[in-house]
């Protein structure tokens, strides 16, 4: 049980309100001052006889006072009460006395008003601590500016670093084109065996940089919303557009073995040129990483209405932390800086697949690193 | 009849006031954009930095309604905004009643408007810093009554609701705004209502506009403050019945 309270005690309601840890003011219906207790006086350095008879609104800073008149006396009057309305009180000497001002109304029955009595607290500390947090969040704010204009101004120059990508890309085709033109008009001629290796060189050469230019192209393509696009026909044979990059890169490497089987008995509803470049790279990597020992192989086939397609080599496999961004744009591995591409071949290679609504799947082993395209059939009318 | 507030409140402003015009008219009130149940994505800085952007909206309102010969009941910052809109509209209103005018807040040499140019900045700066407790005063008080939070919520929402943002604009647009010269202009009928002590536009400067409107009319109320409309509603109500 609680212990009852001394009988002894008892409060003094005078001292109570002429001494309590607050301000009082009472004003008069219009707005003058009644009635003020010692603390607020004490407060303010004003004797409570200079205190009565003025305007609530002579205590206050001329701003205080036009957003009382504005503001918090219309509230006053309509809802009867007002709550933590933030105050700056000025003292006799000119002091500002930052408080929290509370407010109610006595009415008559009649609704009119009796008068309206103040509660009013020192709110220095919490004046201070919510102006650090004014600042605080004008200052988040600004910073949060500053950074979006950094963003703004980091993407604008990435798109044009795309852009540029794309038109160099474009422009070193020409170029090229001369220089494979130029490789086969000497060929045509009688030359020695010195010559004629240089010249093959220079046409695998060739390709192998056609090839590059064009995942650099679909690269900047994509990231600049064009995406890969398909120009599909089901009608030519796809088999000729295999055989020919397999050619080609045999001819690039003319020491290594590449294996191939191609079982293509119906149509496939894709883009020719596409399928080379995709087959382009996945050779090309093959040949790069595998091991020079073994044969690479490369087989194609339809069936059970699906095409597919896949490239293996032997070698060491492809480590596990590595398999998840194998096909992410300049994703180059751990290899030797001799071997190093763009890192563009396999996520070009997926996208194609990806266009075709097919797959583009890896598996990697000790005994064999093998990468199947898978595309459903929907036959040549599509 | 056309009740318009002033800075600082909505239409809440002329509740006491109102009604007891309801029989002989039709009355209409509204919120000026920022204030009340205003459409706050209606604002738009560039048109309501000045009065004139205010005053066009009371037009709009006035054509919608095919207003003519109508009284604008205006309450500080909107009787200035009535007397623009009386000149640039000729016929809408037959009446203007300007409560608590005053053309330009601001002293200018022989003319004293109650405040500096220091002091006006001061305020501006005051709204800004009391950001906080100012939202605070505007959104519902739900803690202390968090057993009926719809009472909390009708009793401090429902009134005087200014969007805090924009209160600062109008707060630039109100104080430092300079309508000496448009007084000249106003050909309609005007009553000025004055009270004997505001501190926001004093008796001299209520006095300047009545000088300067012709033929107006300047009825000094017993009441003290700005808002005699809330303050001493009957006082405003017989002097407006005199004159309309």
């Amino acid at each position: 049980m609680q212990n009852p309270p001394s009988a002894s005690i008892i409060e003094d309601l005078e001292d109570l309100y002429e001494n309590a840890p607050c301000g009082y003011l009472s004003l008069d219906p219009r707005g003058r001052i009644f009635k003020v207790n010692k603390t607020l006086c004490h407060w303010l350095g004003y004797a409570p006889e200079q205190m009565l008879g003025k305007n609530f609104g002579d205590l206050l800073n001329v701003a205080g006072r036009m957003f009382y008149e504005t503001h918090i006396a219309p509230l006053l009057r309509m809802q009867g009460f007002f709550n933590e309305v933030a105050l700056d009180l000025v003292s006799q000497k000119g002091d500002r006395l930052p408080v929290i001002a509370n407010a109610a109304e006595r009415r008559a029955a009649d609704g009119s008003v009796i008068s309206t009595r103040l509660t009013l607290l020192m709110a220095a500390d919490r004046r201070r601590y919510e102006q650090r947090l004014l600042a605080a969040r004008d200052q988040s704010r600004s910073s949060e500016a500053a950074a979006r204009a950094t963003l703004k101004d980091e993407r604008e120059t990435s798109e044009l670093r795309e852009q540029f990508i794309a038109v160099l890309g474009h422009d070193l085709r020409n170029p090229l084109a001369s220089i494979s033109a130029g490789a086969r008009i000497l060929l045509r001629k009688p030359k020695d065996e010195t010559e004629t290796r240089v010249l093959h060189m220079m046409q695998t050469t060739v390709t192998r940089m056609s090839g590059l230019i064009d995942n650099v192209l679909d690269f900047a393509r994509g990231r600049l919303g064009g995406g890969i696009t398909l120009s599909r026909d089901a009608n030519r044979p796809l088999e000729p557009v295999l055989r020919q990059v397999v050619d080609e890169l045999s001819t690039a490497a003319p020491d290594r073995v590449i294996e191939s089987d191609f079982r293509i008995t119906s149509p496939v509803n894709c883009d020719r040129s596409r399928m080379g470049q995709m087959v382009s790279n996945l050779l090309g990597n093959a040949l790069t990483h595998g091991s020079p020992e073994a044969p690479v192989k490369v087989v194609a086939a339809t069936d059970n209405g699906m095409f597919e397609l896949w490239v293996a080599n032997a070698g060491e496999p492809i480590p596990q932390a590595a398999m998840a961004n194998l096909f992410e744009p300049f994703f180059r591995g751990q290899v030797r800086a001799s071997l190093q591409g763009l890192g563009l071949g396999l996520h070009i290679a997926s996208e194609i697949a990806k266009a075709h609504e097919g797959t583009l799947t890896v598996t990697s082993t000790a005994e064999e690193t093998r990468f199947t395209f898978r595309m459903p059939l929907r036959g040549a009318d599509v | 009849m056309l009740f318009a507030h002033g800075f600082g409140c909505d239409q809440n402003m002329w509740r006491f006031v109102a009604p007891a015009f309801e029989t002989e008219f039709k009355t209409v009130l509204f919120d000026h954009v920022g204030a009340g149940g205003s459409d706050l994505s209606a604002y738009d800085p560039a048109k309501y930095s000045t009065l004139a952007g205010y005053a066009d909206d009371v037009i709009e309102l006035g054509r919608e309604l095919g207003l003519n010969g109508a009284v604008f009941v205006g309450h500080s910052v909107s009787a200035m905004i009535g007397v623009l809109a009386s000149i640039k509209a000729p016929g809408m209103f037959s009446r203007l009643v300007l409560v608590g005018p005053s053309a330009r807040y601001i002293d200018d040499g022989d003319y004293k408007g109650g405040f500096s140019a220091a002091q006006i900045g001061e305020l501006l700066e005051f709204l800004e810093a009391n950001h906080m407790g100012w939202s605070a005063q505007m959104a519902p008080a739900i803690m202390g009554n968090a057993d009926r939070p719809e009472l909390a919520e009708e009793l401090t929402n429902s009134f005087c609701r200014t969007d805090p943002d924009i209160a600062k604009d109008f707060a630039r647009v109100t104080f430092t705004s300079d309508n000496r010269v448009d007084l000249r202009k106003v050909k309609t009928p005007t009553l000025i209502l004055q009270c004997s002590e505001d501190m926001i536009a004093s008796s001299e400067v209520g006095e300047f506009v009545h000088r300067a409107i012709p033929g107006s009319r300047f009825v000094i109320l017993d009441a003290t403050g700005h808002c005699p409309n809330l303050s001493a509603p009957e006082e405003v109500i017989s002097a407006m019945r005199s004159f309309v």
